[in-house]
């Protein structure tokens, strides 16, 4: 049997053990998460849906009247390690066309933290920036 | 003026705030950063240097008898906000024969937090997973 190609050591399966194969299973992620800053100038709200096995995210941002619905895209889950079944992770990618925003969240013990790369793609001048927020069912 | 577009309030420049295009100050990413954990099965050490104003990063995963090298790739720099000029994260994307790598980092009180999204695309069976990873300048 072929040796599988790795770059670090947690890229290689535990001895005897088997590959999960398949698709992670999105249910622990799944669901409405709220930011927990109740005065947050980020985002305010996830929502996060599992379809056919396949992760969707739909993110809305603070905004003065009523949250900024950006939409549904598809997310890529990932789990803990290489035999995870389960997802506690997922990244995303929003191209707003005058800014790209990458979502990259995990959830930990109730807690979804939710970290925002934000590339301006106009010429605003505005720096790219990150944010980290919080986020509660 | 034109409007500016946003997503969010955090996209809006404070009120009164000129709109100056700089450059974002590379310099608290720059070094060579190091796993506090030195039995981490992630990521053993990381330099980032500054290519132009861009970040260039080159990681080498924990692996026995000698780490890793997977050599550099171009990252992406980001301030603390919009009217912000230095860098506190930065991303960075390695497509590797097997896997795509999504390197996602941050500073934190002198520590660099690294959360790496590991995709792979040979077909193993292995899952997609998150590792995190803490790194200092020693």
């Amino acid at each position: 049997m072929k040796a599988l190609d790795y770059v670090r050591a947690e890229d290689q399966l535990p001895k005897q053990a088997v590959p999960p194969g398949g698709q992670l299973d999105p249910a622990l992620l799944a669901g409405t998460w709220f930011a927990t800053d109740k005065e947050a100038t980020g985002v305010v709200r996830l929502e996060l849906t599992q379809r056919d096995g396949r992760l969707f995210v739909r993110a809305f941002g603070a905004d003065q009247q009523q949250p900024n619905d950006w939409g549904e895209i598809e997310a890529t889950a990932y789990g803990a390690k290489v035999t995870a079944v389960d997802a506690m992770a997922f990244s995303a990618m929003y191209d707003f066309g005058f800014l790209v925003t990458i979502l990259a969240a995990y959830a930990k013990q109730g807690i979804l933290v939710l970290d925002t790369f934000n590339t301006f793609t106009d010429s605003s001048g505005r720096s790219n920036y990150f944010s980290r927020e919080f986020f509660h069912r | 003026m034109s409007t500016l577009n946003v997503t969010r309030t955090r996209d809006r420049p404070p009120p009164g705030q000129v709109h100056l295009i700089l450059p974002v100050d590379l310099r608290p990413l720059l070094g060579t950063w190091v796993n506090y954990d030195h039995t981490s099965s992630g990521i053993r050490r990381l330099h980032i240097e500054d290519w132009e104003g861009t970040p260039v990063v080159r990681v080498f995963g924990a692996a026995l008898p000698e780490p890793i090298d997977w050599g550099e790739v171009a990252g992406a720099a980001f301030t603390a906000g919009v009217d912000a000029r230095e860098a506190v994260a930065f991303t960075a994307v390695y497509h590797l024969e097997f896997a795509r790598v999504m390197l996602a980092a941050y500073l934190n009180k002198r520590l660099l937090v690294v959360d790496a999204y590991t995709a792979f695309t040979d077909h193993s069976g292995r899952a997609a997973y998150f590792q995190r990873d803490h790194l200092y300048l020693p």
